[in-house]
């Protein structure tokens, strides 16, 4: 059937706001993750977390003040708005979700996101991809997509990201020692 | 014949008040179709708005010696109504999750224009914050006059009259002239490919 | 214009029924709530008291009941977020070592050749 013009337009209209309504309804920088039920199911251990601006209030008020690494975490996530983590172990080598992995890099485009590490290990055997969300200059948000022979990673950080703070955390809370440069 | 619908309206409240259920069934019957679209308006869910209705009728059978006449009923579930609806909607969330598929089927299916721009506007109301929606809703659905919009939610002439200009020139400006006849309208203020549009605050 | 957009929004807003049996679900609920208000208003202060000392427990044990969920809910939080940083960390370490092994790599080939 072909469409009036006037019709055309109305529908435009309505699809529009739809698409409007629909991105607004998502707080910034947050990734809408695929179901990964299928990759739970070959998993031999996942990791599932979401914690939204309210847990991270909840977790922020059961950090200890007096102890150094509960205040600095304390002081990393006081930016933040979310923290989405979805990592699963595997026994089998390769494992890999192409279709759910698309499903997000279709979501990390510019300019809303830039790329700024992608990087491919032939002696790990490990793929890594990190992008980070700048909005008016300011970062907003923090994707990592990690492959390994074994394991497999989303990270999503939404929020102000000071990795200078994540890098005051390393050695505490089995956080690695991270190769940041202080400024 | 029930006995709700033997009872004549215009003793059904007097005997209502006085504890006949038959008689508040029929007050129900009477104006459920006032109040539930009401809250309909205000709330764009049906089922939110049954639920509000409800209320609203649980809350009248409680002051029904209060209510001195048929007018007076009128207003008292007008203005109950849309003021459940506002508190209601000040307190949810913010954010809301808008199936795209519906709304793809929804433009396939509906093939009047007419319906199609009502269908619009119907959202577009149900976006505005939620004193003028219900000042928009009370103007367009119960045809009441500015004074007796005041009267019902409280608020001056004055503050009636400018959510409505407002609201108006909003609804105009999103809706461009897609409400025009004719073959060529003008251009929707909207970019379609990009969805960017103005709010509606 | 406006003559129109005003028909246009008459018609959008129209009233519409509710669903069937919507005068009986009410009258229904009203019935279920004056139920309950009759149970809750007993007479004779002794029972009063009874109903009021119950319900000071109640409310007492469901305050308890919620600190105690609201507690485990912070220390759930709180693991979460610990292994989230944890796991955030071990990733960007992982992608330095693979930018590193380039780099070694990369500096390898040159020197060789």
């Amino acid at each position: 059937m072909r469409l009036s013009a006037r019709r055309l337009t109305l529908a435009l209209i309505l699809l529009a706001r739809m698409f409007a309504m629909a991105a607004a309804a998502v707080p910034d920088a947050q990734l809408k993750m695929p179901n990964f039920d299928s990759l739970a199911a070959k998993a031999s251990n996942s990791v599932s977390i979401t914690l939204d601006s309210a847990l991270l209030g909840i977790a922020a008020g059961f950090l200890d003040s007096s102890k150094p690494e509960d205040a600095a975490a304390k002081e990393l996530i006081s930016g933040l708005k979310g923290v989405y983590v979805r990592s699963f172990s595997f026994d089998k080598d390769f494992v890999y979700p192409s279709t759910e992995v698309d499903m997000i890099r279709k979501q990390l485009t510019a300019p809303a996101w830039q790329r700024l590490v992608g990087v491919r290990s032939h002696k790990e055997q490990a793929n890594v991809d990190i992008y980070m969300s700048i909005d008016q200059g300011n970062a907003n948000g923090l994707v990592i997509i990690a492959s390994e022979p074994h394991e497999f990673t989303i990270v999503n950080i939404v929020g102000s990201i000071d990795l200078q703070k994540l890098h005051r955390l390393e050695g505490k809370f089995g956080i690695p020692k991270l190769h940041l440069e202080e400024k | 014949m029930t006995e709700a619908e033997r009872c004549a309206p215009e003793d059904s409240l007097s005997r209502a008040a006085a504890g006949e259920s038959a008689a508040f069934t029929a007050l129900v019957r009477k104006h459920q179709r006032l109040v539930y679209s009401l809250a309909l308006r205000m709330l764009s869910d049906r089922h939110k708005a049954e639920d509000l209705a409800q209320d609203v009728f649980l809350q009248l059978h409680r002051n029904l010696v209060s209510i001195e006449s048929d007018a007076h009923l009128s207003f008292w579930l007008r203005k109950v109504t849309i003021n459940r609806a506002i508190d209601r909607l000040r307190r949810e969330p913010k954010y809301e999750i808008v199936s795209l598929q519906e709304s793809l089927a929804l433009v396939s299916e509906v093939r009047d224009d007419d319906l199609l721009l009502q269908r619009l506007l119907r959202d577009l109301v149900g976006r505005l914050p939620p004193a003028p929606r219900a000042v928009v809703v009370l103007r367009y659905q119960e045809d009441l006059n500015p004074t007796e919009i005041a009267r019902t939610l409280s608020m001056s002439i004055n503050t009636v009259k400018s959510h409505l200009k407002r609201s108006l020139a909003i609804l105009r400006e999103q809706v461009g002239g897609a409400d025009t006849a004719g073959p060529n309208p003008t251009a929707a203020k909207l970019d379609p490919s990009t969805g960017k549009q103005r709010s509606l605050t | 214009m406006s003559n129109n957009l005003d028909d246009q929004l008459r018609g959008a807003l129209r009233s519409v029924d509710p669903d069937d049996g919507f005068s009986e679900r009410v009258t229904s609920r009203i019935a279920r709530h004056s139920r309950r208000s009759q149970w809750s208003a007993p007479s004779g202060f002794r029972w009063l008291s009874a109903a009021v000392v119950a319900a000071v427990v109640l409310g007492v044990l469901m305050a308890h009941d919620w600190q105690l969920r609201r507690e485990q809910q912070g220390l759930d939080a709180r693991k979460q977020l610990i292994e989230a940083l944890r796991v955030t960390g071990e990733k960007l370490d992982l992608a330095y070592r693979v930018v590193n092994d380039d780099a070694h790599s990369a500096a390898s080939e040159n020197s060789g050749a």
